[in-house]
């Protein structure tokens, strides 16, 4: 594979030049460097890069000196300079068009000689997918050029990595989605097994998941764990808990362990059973002769409870703690028996005591276990039996059952051989045990190993299971023999579990296939294959394997033209009927709206293209928040833009002029207009029917007035038929007055509807959680006009730039950063390029008290030095400073300083009403900034601010080109070339000429010839 | 020390170790600076650490106020008193460091920190996605690569077995755990103990190595060195297992015997006798040179404790205890401090016997550095804003720091310093130039306090 990097280069206006005197490759095996060459570099560089004091240590008059590989690491760094336009400076001369060509070329040529171009694998990292020339992409230039992606493997992403698990485990995870249950994909625990995921994506913003990352030894050697526990998990839970179902799990196990399984279930039930009746079933057998073979009882020594010093003071634990302890050491169930025979009910507690010691004596418990529960006993029993009489017990008093005939002749005949003078009962049984064992392995040794037919019917089901295809003919015989292998190793058991571990340690678990197949065509070009294709489709849409028709189209030969490429893709973007959970954070922080019924990719290109997930992992203060719970607000945030995203995508009508500058959003708000305004309702019935009484004056009695009404309403923790109940925040009357107040404020300065956040400050949400989401989007609890209706207008607000999960998503922890909202503009929607900070950067911006932060980064940033760069990015991201860091809309900077600081802030103290923040002094914030690089001279110029910024991205032909771009990359996996180029024009168009239509895109993108087409790696 | 340049160029395969698994990650591990191997010990306990329990008792009146008031101050412990729980430690207080005023407000507190503690970041009650970063021991582990790499041990919830622990070899990922002495035992020395299991393991990765093998015919440019890159990861597991079947015989001697009554999880085991027997493995696998970076989780709420001096036949709760709620008769003071004084027997155990084994021109304690401190901050309902530690280190250590009673500045004042803090300076002090590890805290960022790098105080 090679890139085309001196085409790319040949375009640039600069070149480095260096100076290599003609023999300088000609040591060794090294060619001479060309006359024409060395005359090109003799012109130009040598001023700076010669001699000890070579500007950058990069003395190229010494190169000669060099080894072969300080050679190559030389022209390396050459070969990026001249490719990413870094030299020579601005000010310095220009070589000629020619020169430059013939530097580039002959540059390319010599590293790749060597396979030494280090370029060509960065090119194909996702931050250098702009250096591209834009123009020339959608030029039409280039269009002519056949579109195609190389053979390929492509590593599983974490979110493919747990689905596979979810169906190779059978996971059903069940999830909230519109007030209905529903199996969700996405959930990632499977009984008692989670595994750890090997595959997760870099936490960057922009598209994350790339086809150029390899399998590693860390990611070989986490999957050996994780295969060890999946192969115990299958043959230890799931074929023993399907076994008796229609749809056996896995059957070739099942037959394979028949009897294996048949002589443990048998050797189970004699243990439980012996377990529980051995004292029963010996007095049975041996009458009266049964005590005289039992040990001598010996009870066990208690320690003694000492008086307590002078002025000690003792806090007993309570009785639950003892129940629980009691349990744990298996005592339990013992006391219980005893307390629940109405014949013992006489027996002091000491008897009690002792009949159960003697009873776990008899059975040949460890003497500590029984010091451990007697110790209980002694210490709580009276409390067990006045809380037996009190509230019950599960424990049920049992009932002596004796097995089967034929099962108690075995057992009888087993202890009559085993037992021995003096044996406590565990050894009766242990002994018991061993010898059915052994009867049991020499049955099954008889039986024989498993047949060539039955471990090769194993091998086709787990490879189904696991690799989800049939092995070949080869592969079934060297499968066949592995395992017969590893069973005269390590037994059935053990073998099978080995097989599960070598199928999910090939290298086709971690990797996606995506090779051509058939006959190529003039250009070299194959189709994929028919398999590939469909897991290429499904894996663009979802992060499942095929579904079914998917699977039957490729099979039955449905999958081989475009036009079956865009059939199976409009399909799958209009199915409606499955449910993905959208966030696994919001998952795992238990978080209830967290589900879209949309092919989950189509969402997720939009968050990780904005990134503003990235927000949950910004540490924020609660106190400069101005209330707690920031955890559940933020929660909500994030939820809610993804709430938007999906409403604009559903729509599908100018879906990124919408996303950029939408006036509508949600704030505290499930989708469900119906569900928030009933919730309205009721508070406003609340306050009509309280606001012309003394309410605040109530005392308790007073609510039996109001009996009948509260009933219906239901006020939080207010029972008129419970006045004297109490919570940690109150009483009932206490917690009355404190929800007046709040449904009060919502509703005494002409709100026309309620925010349906708690009625007080409680444990818990009465409706539903994360409200001081509100305070995001300025809006204060005590004075929110709130919108029954959403998305609805916000005021100040423009699209998700100015969203707060975007804003905070880049900002730091205490302040805004203009430079990396900048940066993202220039790269995602201008396709732009930033280079990185240089190492030699310390990037601080200078502390002064009297400025606001866009003054003080310009002070470090607006030197010659640096505005080279940030003159991409800081006027961009000026623009955003009407917002802080948690995205609130300002036209004041707070200085928090010390010195500065004005009045402290409330502490919340349980009133969600309150605003925590101090008050310091402030500066006016200056939101003007510049837009450059549109290519529109309509839209660049100065902007007044974020919204007017918004309005003109919006507007721009580049950026929607440039989001497309980055479509491409997270629909193909790749960065886009120059032979790209008609995919990426046809993709524009497809957008256009359906009225903005992200559907229209991607169908248009997963039928181009670079998805539907593969070509050989060049060797 | 290592330029933060030097660090990353030298350890672009240790980037690949964020996704390493649980016990692998030396194999990729970062070279270190310095030839000379360190050892470190996390020993986390439950419940909180007191400050004023761990205070000395015979400080000066202008001590005692400034430690009161938690103001800055030091104190050479070989002047004073060690408090009782400490004093098993007595004969080596020169070795010692009571480090106090560190907070951990980043991390989780109350009840339960989890992975936090370690990892300074907020837990969400220890799901997986809320790992942020791979914790400090996993860190140091990289540092100084070792046939296991790490080794976490764990009475946490009274578990057996190998369970899930807290440490973390990679962001959102979760190590894994020993939880009894004889699990660990036969895990740590299963090249001895178990020779057929790791033959076993080698026979699969064969069969994989010669499939993976048959790929590498028809493919070229990158998925062939994708290919070959495949082959040499199974490659390297198989070294690894045949390491340890070479050195079999040299981990053979220092196999650590432990009691039947620790067989099949020991149920019957009483406290101090699992504490010694996880700490004989713990010291064997070190002197054995299996692991250089041990996390042990002493306790935690959930953990059951028998057979103490006092409650010698009583089950105790940590939970319990935590709210004053006694057992026995014995008040729950008392009890939280035999708890603590088990522990300081098994550090006392730990030094003991490091100090016998020889090493360079001293012994391998020279070169330990061990850390005993709460998971969860001050209280049994810990907030954070203290989270002292009891630091015992050999001469070699990197850190200034020895036989002090250090207080640092408290949170929200000047110079006040955080876990972060102290975890930076371990890394720094061993050759990760890190700038600072772990969240920040809000409260000195509200004020505008510094609050990175290393505690310049504690640098060597």
């Amino acid at each position: 594979m090679s890139v085309n990097v001196h085409y790319a280069a040949s375009s640039f206006l600069c070149a480095l030049v260096i100076l290599v005197s003609t023999d300088a490759f000609a040591q060794a095996d090294e060619p001479a460097i060309p006359q024409s060459i060395s005359k090109v570099l003799s012109g130009n560089c040598l001023d700076c890069h010669a001699g000890e004091s070579a500007e950058g240590d990069v003395r190229l008059d010494a190169i000669s000196e060099l080894n072969l590989s300080g050679r190559l690491e030389l022209l390396n760094r050459v070969q990026e300079q001249l490719y990413f336009q870094q030299m020579p400076p601005a000010d310095a001369k220009k070589p000629t068009t020619n020169e430059r060509t013939l530097l580039v070329d002959w540059v390319s040529r010599e590293l790749q000689k060597h396979n030494a171009s280090k370029l060509e694998q960065k090119l194909h990292r996702p931050e250098f997918g702009n250096y591209v020339d834009h123009d020339q992409l959608f030029s039409g230039e280039h269009a002519d050029l056949p579109g195609f992606t190389y053979d390929r493997r492509w590593l599983i992403s974490e979110y493919i990595f747990n689905a596979k698990f979810d169906r190779m485990l059978h996971g059903r995870t069940t999830w909230n989605y519109r007030g209905k249950r529903v199996t969700v994909f996405g959930g990632k625990r499977f009984h008692q097994l989670t595994p750890t995921n090997p595959f997760l994506l870099p936490t960057r913003t922009g598209v994350r998941y790339y086809a150029n990352t390899d399998l590693t030894g860390g990611h070989l050697s986490t999957m050996l764990t994780n295969a060890q526990k999946t192969a115990e998990m299958i043959t230890g839970y799931l074929v023993p808990r399907h076994r008796k179902s229609r749809d056996q799990y896995l059957p070739a196990i099942v037959k394979i362990m028949a009897l294996e399984d048949q002589h443990n279930a048998t050797l189970l039930t004699r243990r439980e059973f012996l377990e529980t009746n051995i004292a029963q079933v010996c007095q049975n057998l041996y009458g009266d002769q049964n005590n005289s073979l039992l040990p001598t009882f010996v009870p066990v020594v208690l320690k003694e409870v000492k008086e307590l010093a002078e002025g000690e003071t003792y806090k007993k634990a309570p009785i639950h703690v003892a129940q629980n302890m009691l349990s744990k050491l298996g005592g339990e169930d013992a006391m219980y028996q005893m307390l629940l025979q109405p014949e013992l009910n006489d027996l002091s507690n000491e008897e009690i005591r002792l009949r159960c010691e003697r009873q776990w004596f008899y059975n040949g418990d460890h003497e500590r276990t029984i010091q451990g529960r007697a110790t209980i006993l002694r210490d709580y029993l009276p409390e067990f039996r006045e809380r037996l009489k009190e509230k019950g017990t599960k424990i049920k008093l049992r009932i002596y059952k004796p097995l089967a005939d034929e099962e108690m002749a075995i057992i009888h005949t087993a202890i009559k051989a085993h037992r021995k003078q003096g044996d406590f009962y565990t050894a009766v049984i242990d002994r018991c045990m061993t010898h059915w064992e052994e009867d049991f392995r020499r049955d099954r040794v008889e039986a024989g190993p498993p047949s060539d037919e039955l471990l090769a019917e194993l091998v086709q089901q787990l490879s189904l299971q696991i690799l989800e295809r049939t092995p070949d003919s080869g592969e079934m015989s060297d499968y066949v023999a592995l395992v017969r292998s590893y069973q005269k190793k390590t037994g059935n058991l053990k073998a099978i579990q080995k097989l599960i571990q070598t199928l999910m340690l090939s290298s086709e678990f971690a990797y996606r296939q995506e090779f051509g197949s058939g006959k190529p065509d003039e250009h070299g070009r194959r189709m994929l294959s028919a398999r590939d294709a469909s897991y290429a489709i499904a894996y663009a849409l979802t992060d499942q394997s095929p579904d079914k028709e998917l699977a039957e189209a490729a099979a039955s030969g449905r999958l081989q033209t475009r036009e079956d490429y865009r059939r199976e893709i409009k399909r799958i973007l209009a199915r409606r009927d499955l449910h993905y959970l959208i966030d696994p954070n919001l998952t795992d922080r238990n978080y209830r709206d967290n589900v879209t019924n949309a092919p989950i990719r189509k969402l997720r290109f939009v968050r990780e293209f904005f990134g503003y997930p990235r927000a949950l992992t910004i540490f924020k203060d609660e106190k400069r928040f101005g209330g707690d719970r920031l955890g559940n607000a933020m929660n909500r945030l994030i939820n809610e833009a993804d709430r938007l995203v999906e409403y604009i995508l559903e729509n599908d009508q100018n879906v990124f002029e919408e996303l950029l500058t939408t006036e509508n959003f949600y704030v505290y708000h499930d989708g469900d207009n119906e569900r928030m305004q009933a919730a309205s309702d009721r508070i406003k019935r609340i306050y009509h029917h309280f606001r012309d009484t003394d309410w605040q004056n109530f005392k308790k009695e007073d609510l039996l007035d109001h009996r009948d009404f509260l009933k219906e309403v239901k006020m939080r923790s207010v029972d008129p038929d419970k006045l004297d109940a109490r919570n940690r925040q109150g009483n009932t009357i206490q917690l009355f007055k404190k929800s007046m107040t709040t449904i009060t404020a919502r509703l005494d300065k002409g709100q026309r509807e309620a925010a349906p956040y708690d009625l007080y400050r409680g444990y818990g949400n009465d409706f539903m959680s994360g409200y001081n989401v509100a305070k995001f989007f300025n809006f204060s609890l005590d004075n929110w006009d709130y919108q029954t209706i959403q998305p609805a207008r916000v005021a100040n607000r423009r699209g998700l730039l100015t969203h707060p999960a975007w804003l905070i998503a880049h900002a730091q922890n205490t302040e805004t950063d203009p430079v990396i909202r900048g940066k993202w503009i220039r790269e995602k929607l201008l396709a732009g390029t930033v280079p990185d900070v240089p190492i030699s950067v310390d990037a601080v911006i200078p502390e002064d008290h009297s400025k606001t932060l866009r003054h003080r980064l310009a002070q470090a940033t607006e030197t010659d030095y640096c505005w080279k760069c940030h003159r991409h990015m800081n006027p961009l991201g000026y623009a955003f400073e009407q917002y802080d860091d948690f995205g609130r809309y300002r036209d004041k900077e707070s200085l928090e300083y010390p010195d500065k600081l004005i009045s402290e802030g409330p502490e919340q103290r349980g009133n969600h009403l309150i605003d925590t923040r101090d008050v310091f002094e402030t500066l006016p914030v200056e939101t003007r900034g510049e837009l450059e690089g549109t290519g529109d001279d309509s839209l660049d110029g100065q902007v007044a601010g974020a919204m007017d910024l918004a309005e003109r991205l919006a507007k721009s032909e580049r950026v929607r080109q440039s989001i497309i771009r980055h479509a491409f990359r997270y629909f193909m996996g790749r960065n886009e070339r120059l032979s790209d180029s008609k995919t990426l024009i046809d993709a524009d168009q497809a957008y256009i000429n359906s009225n903005g239509s992200f559907d229209a895109l991607i169908v248009s993108l997963l039928t181009s010839d670079s998805f539907i087409y593969r070509k050989a790696i060049e060797k | 020390m290592i330029n933060r340049r030097d660090f990353l160029a030298a350890s672009t395969l240790g980037a690949g170790a964020m996704a390493l698994a649980p016990a692998f990650n030396q194999v990729f591990a970062a070279p270190n600076a310095s030839s000379s191997p360190k050892r470190f010990i996390f020993i986390r306990k439950s419940s909180g650490i007191r400050p004023a329990e761990i205070a000395l008792r015979d400080f000066s009146d202008s001590d005692k106020t400034l430690d009161k008031n938690k103001e800055p101050f030091e104190a050479d412990l070989d002047k004073h008193e060690l408090p009782k729980w400490l004093r098993g430690l007595d004969t080596h207080k020169e070795h010692m460091t009571i480090l106090q005023g560190l907070s951990a407000k980043m991390s989780e507190n109350i009840h339960w920190s989890f992975s936090s503690v370690m990892g300074c970041f907020k837990s969400n009650r220890n799901t997986l996605s809320a790992i942020k970063r791979t914790t400090i021991d996993f860190e140091l582990a990289r540092l100084f690569p070792s046939p296991f790499g790490h080794v976490e041990l764990s009475f946490a919830g009274g578990r057996t077995g190998i369970v899930d622990g807290y440490s973390a070899p990679a962001p959102q990922t979760r190590n894994y755990c020993y939880a009894d002495p004889d699990t660990a035992r036969k895990e740590l020395f299963k090249s001895v103990l178990n020779p057929d299991a790791v033959s076993s393991d080698n026979d699969m990765l064969a069969f994989l190595q010669s499939r993976e093998g048959l790929r590498l015919s028809g493919v070229a440019g990158h998925e062939k060195k994708r290919q070959e890159m495949h082959l040499q990861s199974i490659d390297s597991i198989r070294e690894r297992n045949q390491k340890l079947i070479e050195i079999s015989e040299t981990i053979a001697k220092h196999l650590p015997e432990i009691d039947a009554v620790h067989a099949n999880g020991g149920k019957n085991a009483s406290t101090p006798e699992k504490q010694a027997a996880m700490t004989d493995v713990l010291v064997s696998s070190l002197i054995a040179g299996l692991t250089n970076v041990v996390t042990y989780t002493i306790d935690d709420l959930g953990t059951p404790i028998t057979g103490l001096p006092g409650n010698e036949t009583d089950r105790v709760g940590i939970h319990p205890l935590g709210h004053d709620e006694a057992f026995g008769g014995v008040p729950a003071w008392m009890t939280r401090e035999q708890i603590r004084i088990s522990h300081v027997n098994q550090i006392r155990t730990i030094i003991e016997r490091l100090k016998q084994v020889p090493e360079g021109n001293g012994t391998m304690f020279d070169n330990t550095m061990i850390m005993y401190f709460p998971e969860n901050g001050e209280t049994h309902h810990g907030v954070g804003k203290e989270s002292p530690f009891v630091i015992m280190a050999g001469s070699n250590c990197s850190l200034d720091m020895a036989g002090r009673y250090i207080r640092l500045p408290y949170l929200g004042n000047a110079g006040h310093k955080t876990l972060g803090n102290w975890y930076t300076t371990l890394l720094n002090a061993h050759g990760n130039p890190i700038e600072h590890y772990g969240d920040l805290d809000p409260e000195m960022a509200r004020k505008k306090l510094p609050q990175t790098g290393a505690i310049q105080q504690l640098m060597g």
